[in-house]
């Protein structure tokens, strides 16, 4: 049997930071960042999402702080200079990508 | 236990696997959005402990969480090395119980209670459970050359033409394939003359010349064979010499010939003795044995080369 949920959770891993970093250009704290993917349609495990941003600002490509505005503090993330030139290289080498899939899914309709 | 009580726990679990440095910090952060997820989850609703233990199951094991922490990268064994670090360390292991266990077994009794599975007892809490150093030390110097992998990061040496053209193991080198051959002719003099010593230094010490004296029987009847063979080695050599490369026939022409060299060696040691002092004959007579072994372990590896390549597949 072919391991459907395992192929699509591949393809998701493909684009998570890029999905990550495009809400990140403006400032989210963990939990928010989670909610504005789901509402947008990519709905990211907390186990996966959570240690994603650590791993992410260790790399160097986000900036965080804790504020403690209306209620607990919260560590808050945004995309820093080489982040956001990340998010940039990224996003145009997705739509060259996105392109091409398109072209070949088409193909395969024909 | 109450929800916060078992968010604490689990993140204290989490964070005891994380590097010290980071633990206050992803801690606390971790126990902030757990428990904001834990709020998303129930709604108006207070949260349970039902509810608190399946979204702790559902973020996953303690350590696994940890362990995504953590930067990627720090590989001790690379996964495609894998297999060979495990043949070799399980080799290493089989090896060294061969040894020990006939060692043991062939060891001369020591008196009442010496039986099979005593000795088996105490060959597996000394030589047995020992062998395990030779794995412990691969994995000791795999991080070691793991570390400074990792230290030397991105300055990896780039894949060029000249270590591509490496990958051509058919190839010889000719200076170092002349050497061989002059290395074997020079072995081969060596032999004669240790074997005509007292014709050609008579004033040498007597005891050292009885110890090279021949038996009479090796000499005729199972010596001149290493003629044949020396000469049949040394014409395949130097068509090897002569192509610059390893070909079918002369992999196949090695194969034949290390087979005859078993053969040959096996033959000499097991038909009677070879020299006439008996201590100078069980020296040869190990020694003999090992170039047999490695006779075979190089049969094995050439046939192995002679294998190689990508079949077509059955269709």
């Amino acid at each position: 049997m072919v391991a459907i949920a395992k192929h699509e959770q591949d393809l998701r891993k493909g684009v998570l930071v890029l999905a990550v970093l495009s809400q990140l250009r403006e400032e989210q704290y963990g939990y928010s960042l989670r909610q504005a993917l789901a509402k947008r349609g990519l709905p990211i495990e907390e186990g996966t999402l959570y240690p994603l941003l650590r791993r992410l600002e260790a790399q160097g490509l986000l900036a965080s702080q804790w504020k403690a505005e209306n209620g607990p503090p919260r560590r808050y993330y945004s995309l820093n200079a080489i982040g956001a030139e990340l998010y940039r290289e990224l996003s145009a080498s997705w739509a060259s990508l996105a392109t091409v899939m398109s072209q070949l899914l088409d193909g395969e309709k024909q | 236990m109450k929800p916060d009580a078992l968010i604490q726990s689990y993140v204290t679990e989490v964070v005891r696997h994380l590097p010290k440095r980071q633990r206050t910090d992803v801690g606390f952060e971790l126990r902030s959005l757990l428990t904001e997820e834990l709020r998303g989850r129930v709604g108006d609703n207070e949260p349970d402990t039902a509810t608190t233990l399946e979204l702790l199951a559902e973020f996953g094991r303690p350590a696994d969480v940890a362990d995504r922490y953590r930067p990627a990268g720090f590989t001790i064994i690379r996964p495609a090395d894998a297999p060979r670090f495990a043949w070799i360390s399980l080799g290493g292991v089989a090896v060294q119980w061969v040894i020990t266990l006939i060692a043991a077994y062939t060891a001369p009794a020591t008196g009442a209670g010496d039986d099979w599975l005593s000795r088996l007892g105490t060959w597996w809490l000394s030589a047995g459970l020992g062998a395990f150093w030779w794995p412990g030390l691969l994995v000791s110097l795999s991080i070691v050359a793991a570390v400074m992998a990792a230290r030397r990061g991105g300055d990896a040496p780039e894949w060029t033409p000249r270590a591509a053209a490496a990958l051509d193991r058919d190839r010889i080198s000719r200076p170092l394939y002349v050497l061989a051959i002059a290395g074997a002719l020079v072995g081969i003099a060596a032999l004669v003359a240790a074997i005509n010593l007292a014709t050609l230094w008579p004033e040498l010490p007597q005891p050292l010349l009885d110890a090279f004296v021949i038996d009479e029987a090796f000499l005729a009847t199972r010596g001149p064979w290493a003629i044949v063979l020396w000469a049949a080695t040394l014409a395949s050599m130097i068509a090897v010499l002569v192509a610059g490369r390893w070909t079918r026939t002369t992999r196949l022409l090695a194969i034949v010939g290390n087979t005859l060299w078993v053969v040959l060696l096996v033959w000499w040691v097991a038909a009677g003795p070879i020299f006439a002092q008996p201590y100078a004959d069980s020296v040869t007579r190990g020694c003999l044995l090992l170039v047999a072994a490695i006779c075979l372990l190089d049969l094995v590896l050439t046939a192995r080369h002679l294998r190689q390549g990508s079949p077509a597949p059955a269709v």
